[in-house]
């Protein structure tokens, strides 16, 4: 068996978090009626001109300094040519000559191993249309997209398997969504990749022909396209055929890629600098003032939470690396004390509730002020802990507040200390063999009591005064 | 001009050359070429592209939204539309 | 009513001699009687006689308050179709207007119709026009120069005061020249190109012809300033030539360019040309020789350029959105192919296919990079010479109007040789005018005068005083043969 290794290059499509388009002020809101977020610049009209969004290029400029890129300070705009009914001009607005980011580094980590992974480059470009061929006749367009400013991040080809491949892309979904350059959003399209994908004998020095996977829009898929690819190069070429350079289209029902229908004859885009579009300068002055603004990183928040709030290592970690967690546990913060009961919260029940239902946090129904509520409940002891997941699963079902589930469903816990002891007098009285045994040194019998409370008062027992005062009992 | 690189420039530029008249553009494009390769005797080295004769650059612009829907204008001045959509034929791939 | 002038009509509509509404209906009454110049593409009537009912001038107003302007058809016009003078937009409605019509229609001047042009701008003729020739006021048959045709066959004719042309490469200022009219093409960037449908972007620049340097100030006043949705607008306030035409520029010196070759001129070009410098010196310039040593690349460097540029921009023009689509489409490709071929004629054709090849891979940098290079040694040159002179003095076009067909049929490059003297100051970004200044064989010729960037008003000045003492501009045009 001949031993094989792949090279990867990514290029990552992420959609900028503007609020309008890159070179119009048509909204670039997703979801919207079909040709309502399209301007007469986005139509492509005779006689229109493209202007230029200062914040695509600031949220450009945040990803760039956050990969340790140089960022050019004069950037241009090239057009690519090309026709097709979703690009209403005829050729898309690029940067090919000057881009405004060039080199860059991102760390990923595969199993334990560290591992950088050099970038080309990133530049602005707009995004295209949509062609919708289902339920009419011919295609339909819709250009609300069409505008929409995208962020092209070209890796060098340095990944050397569909692992890496998506740890990469998770470190970029990372910092595009910690920096609020991105939602994030895959399965809106704010994050997409193409591969690079090629194949050669190990240590061959020459790089195999490769193919391009396009238009990858899930982590999972990322993983299953780039395997699939893998393994037809290598069948083709041990059964002595050669790979052709093509365009390929992964297919997530069938798990197979297959070439694109050929439009790529005589494929060739005509890049030159828009002459609709003077070069874009960005100042000293506008560097420094990106850099005051700049948010803070997974890196800084693993230290803070450490630091300031006193959260164990590995709840840090797990927290300060999603964007989505670490908002929610700071929002939550701001209206709890509890660090270490929310993180563990989070990390615990939360998160099993999520992978459950394999959903973003703020894609549920849970709110920062309910589960915040919901920790200041078990901190004032009016529920244990035990409850409080009870609590925490009607949240997520119902959104309700964690007061309103306690009041109604009288999950309060009982802090009356002769409630309690009465309770403790019953179950002493039904258990007499158990005493005696205690009392003769089997200790561990105490759990069985503790055990007996909690199920007399349905978990309600304030479990601090109900150890106190079984203590006493059994040991006077 | 050859025969392929016509080919390929009239695909690129999506136009059909009538027979009748084809002939006559191509020898049209040919003395074109012909007057534009003159170019090649300035000496340009070291001379930087001038794209635009203003060498300025673009201002830009705050992302505030400001846009009206013009969606049924669009629409009726596309050739062929339905409600929601411009039309064309189907399209695979 | 016919070959008035702004200042003319202006005068008569403040002292009540004629309400704007009398004046614009003898406008169009003039306009239905001149049909067969064939230089309206479409007429305003309606919305204009609205508009004139409407408008009470005195002597506070605009001076523009109730005159009537030709638009060149390629000025989006907001409910008044705007076809380029292409089969391709034949029917197309705009929805929006223009930067140059809105600031003119808000300066109180009535729109008149739309002019007939060559397709797309592209030609020297007015003869690719998809809506037909238009013929010389000044002789039947004969061209009116190009592409600006129909603006200064409307207003050589006398039927209005005042029309916009563009100008890629010649396209306001040979038409002028062809017609007997004096037109100016401002600095790249002083007017908007919004809604200016675009031929070859770096190089467009929209401009007025007129019959006069002072009709063309106030015009150009009225059309120039920054606008926010074109990057290319230069971030100034409008130009100031109108009240800078009476400020004194002494003893300017002017350039005559020894690459042009004025001695190879046919005798009574080359006598015209003489006798107004004659007529510069007697202005207070002095005449001095200079040299822009790449100036003879300008045409091969603008025949790269505005193709590849335009190869691009009518790259729109695909069936989908708007304009021509074609009854044969069955799949994608044809929609596409037969679309653009049907609404499409020969001369842009051949600019598209010339673009897309000095574009495409392998000949990048031999062509499109390399103009580009050249285009910078060009305008160096012309910075050279600005340290020496104020301004460059050279016939607007090789010849006087010809017949028509009787140029570039056979090799087209023979009609490109139109714009020889023009080319290089869009090249530039130069502004530059033309002014009538005699005649060869009864037909008028043109003398250009460029200046340096944003020196409008030194040109328009100069103008003004070479039209004091002389009388080129206010001959009519005799209407031979119609």
């Amino acid at each position: 068996m001949m031993s094989w290794e792949c090279v990867i290059g990514l290029e990552a499509h992420v959609q900028l978090s503007t609020e309008t388009k890159l070179f119009s002020r048509a909204s670039t809101s997703f979801g919207e009626e079909p040709n309502t977020n399209v301007n007469l610049v986005d139509c492509g009209l005779p006689g229109v001109l493209p202007t230029v969004n200062k914040n695509a290029f600031y949220k450009a400029i945040r990803f760039g300094l956050a990969v340790d890129a140089d960022i050019n300070q004069t950037s241009l705009f090239d057009r690519k040519n090309y026709f097709y009914p979703d690009l209403p001009k005829g050729y898309q607005i690029t940067q090919m000559e000057l881009p405004i980011v060039s080199g860059g580094k991102v760390e990923i980590e595969i199993e334990g191993a560290k591992k950088i992974i050099n970038l080309t480059r990133a530049h602005l470009e707009e995004d295209a249309g949509k062609s919708i061929h289902e339920g009419m006749d011919g295609t339909g367009v819709d250009l609300n997209r069409a505008g929409t400013p995208l962020l092209e991040i070209v890796s060098e080809p340095e990944i050397s398997s569909a692992k890496e491949a998506v740890a990469y892309m998770k470190a970029i979904h990372q910092i595009v969504t910690f920096l609020d350059v991105s939602d994030g959003n895959m399965s809106q399209g704010s994050l997409r990749c193409d591969a690079n994908v090629s194949v050669r004998k190990k240590g061959d020095e020459e790089l195999g022909t490769r193919t391009e996977i396009k238009n990858i829009n899930s982590f999972r898929f990322i993983e299953k396209a780039i395997n699939y690819e893998i393994e037809r190069q290598i069948d083709v070429i041990e059964s002595g055929e050669s790979v052709t350079q093509e365009t390929r289209l992964y297919d997530s029902i069938k798990n197979e890629t297959r070439p694109m229908r050929s439009k790529e004859f005589a494929n060739d885009y005509r890049y030159f600098p828009d002459p609709d579009l003077l070069p874009v300068m960005i100042s000293d002055a506008e560097i420094e003032e990106i850099k005051a603004t700049f948010p803070e990183m997974p890196k800084d928040k693993f230290v803070r939470y450490q630091s300031e709030f006193n959260i164990p290592e590995n709840d840090a970690q797990i927290i300060s690396s999603s964007k989505n967690l670490a908002t929610f546990f700071e929002e939550c913060m701001e209206n709890t004390k509890d660090a270490k009961l929310l993180s563990n919260i989070i990390i615990g029940d939360i998160s099993s509730l999520l992978n459950k239902e394999n959903i973003e946090i703020i894609d549920s129904k849970l709110s920062t002020k309910n589960v915040s509520e919901l920790v200041n409940l078990v901190t004032e002891g009016v529920i244990s802990g035990k409850i409080a997941k009870t609590v925490l699963e009607e949240t997520w079902d119902s959104g309700l507040s964690p007061i309103e589930i306690v009041e109604s469903s009288g999950l309060k816990q009982i802090d009356d200390d002769d409630e309690i002891e009465r309770i403790i007098d019953q179950i002493i009285s039904e258990h007499p063999d158990q005493v005696s045994a205690y009392k003769g040194g089997k200790d561990k019998l105490f759990g069985f009591f503790v055990g007996q409370i909690m199920k007399a008062t349905q978990g309600k027992a304030n479990p601090a005064s109900a150890n106190k005062i079984l203590k006493d009992k059994l040991d006077n | 001009m050859d025969d392929q690189t016509v080919r390929t420039i009239c695909y690129l530029s999506r136009l059909r050359l009538d027979d009748e008249k084809s002939k006559k553009i191509l020898s049209d494009l040919d003395t074109i070429i012909e007057m534009i390769d003159s170019l090649s005797s300035s000496n340009t080295e070291n001379i930087s592209p001038l794209y635009n004769p203003l060498e300025e650059t673009a201002r830009k612009f705050n992302d505030k939204i400001k846009s009206d829907n013009n969606k049924e204008l669009f629409l009726e001045n596309a050739p062929e539309s339905d409600e929601n959509f411009f039309l064309v034929p189907k399209v695979v791939d | 009513m016919q070959f008035k002038t702004i200042k003319e009509i202006n005068a008569g509509l403040v002292s009540k001699k004629f309400s704007a509404e009398e004046f614009i209906k003898d406008t169009f009454d003039l306009i239905n009687k001149n049909k067969v110049l064939n230089c309206f593409i479409s007429l305003n009537e309606e919305n204009a006689l609205a508009k004139a009912k409407k408008i009470k001038v005195s002597k506070d107003s605009h001076l523009l308050s109730g005159i009537p302007i030709a638009q060149k058809d390629l000025f989006c016009t907001k409910g008044t179709k705007t076809t380029c003078g292409s089969k391709m937009l034949e029917n197309f409605n705009p929805p929006y207007s223009s930067k140059v019509v809105d600031a003119l229609d808000a300066a109180g001047s009535i729109c008149v119709g739309k002019t007939n042009m060559d397709e797309f701008a592209m030609g020297s003729s007015n003869e690719t026009s998809f809506f037909g020739n238009v013929h010389n006021p000044w002789k039947k048959g004969f061209v009116p120069g190009g592409s600006s045709g129909g603006a200064a066959c409307s207003v050589a004719a006398g039927l209005v005061p005042a029309a916009t042309g563009t100008d890629t490469g010649g396209s306001i200022r040979q038409p002028a020249a062809l017609c007997g009219l004096t037109g100016i093409k401002p600095t790249y960037g002083r007017i908007s190109r919004w809604g200016m449908i675009a031929f070859a972007s770096s190089l467009d620049q929209a401009g007025p012809i007129c019959r006069t340097a002072e009709d063309c100030s106030i015009l150009l006043d009225a059309m120039s300033g920054y606008d926010s949705r074109d990057t290319t607008s230069l971030n100034l306030d409008s130009t100031n030539t109108f009240a800078d035409l009476n400020k004194p520029y002494e003893n300017l010196r002017i350039g005559v360019v020894d690459e042009f070759n004025i001695d190879a001129l046919n005798r009574e070009s080359q006598k015209l040309f003489n006798e107004s410098l004659k007529v510069f010196e007697s202005l207070g310039a002095s005449i001095h020789n200079i040299s822009l040593p790449n100036i003879n690349q300008s045409v091969p460097t603008y025949y790269v350029i505005a193709p590849a540029e335009c190869s691009s921009n009518l790259s729109r023009y695909d069936g989908v959105k708007f304009g021509h689509r074609s009854l044969e489409a069955e799949d994608l490709e044809s929609l596409y192919i037969n679309s653009r071929s049907e609404g499409f004629g020969d001369e842009v054709k051949r600019r598209i296919l010339i673009g897309t090849y000095v574009l495409s891979a392998g000949y990048y940098d031999a062509y499109y990079k390399k103009a580009q290079q050249v285009r910078r040694l060009i305008k160096n040159d012309f910075e050279e010479a600005f340290k020496e002179v104020d301004l460059i003095v050279s016939p607007t076009s090789p010849s006087e109007a010809f017949g028509f067909g009787s140029k570039g049929t056979q090799d087209p490059t023979e009609l490109y040789l139109e714009d020889l003297y023009t080319i290089s100051s869009n090249l530039a970004g130069l502004p530059a005018l033309s002014m009538p200044h005699g005649f060869v064989n009864g037909l008028p010729v043109g003398i250009q005068l460029i200046g340096n960037y944003l020196e409008e008003s030194m040109i328009l000045n100069f103008a003004n005083r070479f039209q004091q003492s002389t009388d080129f501009h206010n001959a009519k045009p005799t209407f031979e043969g119609f």
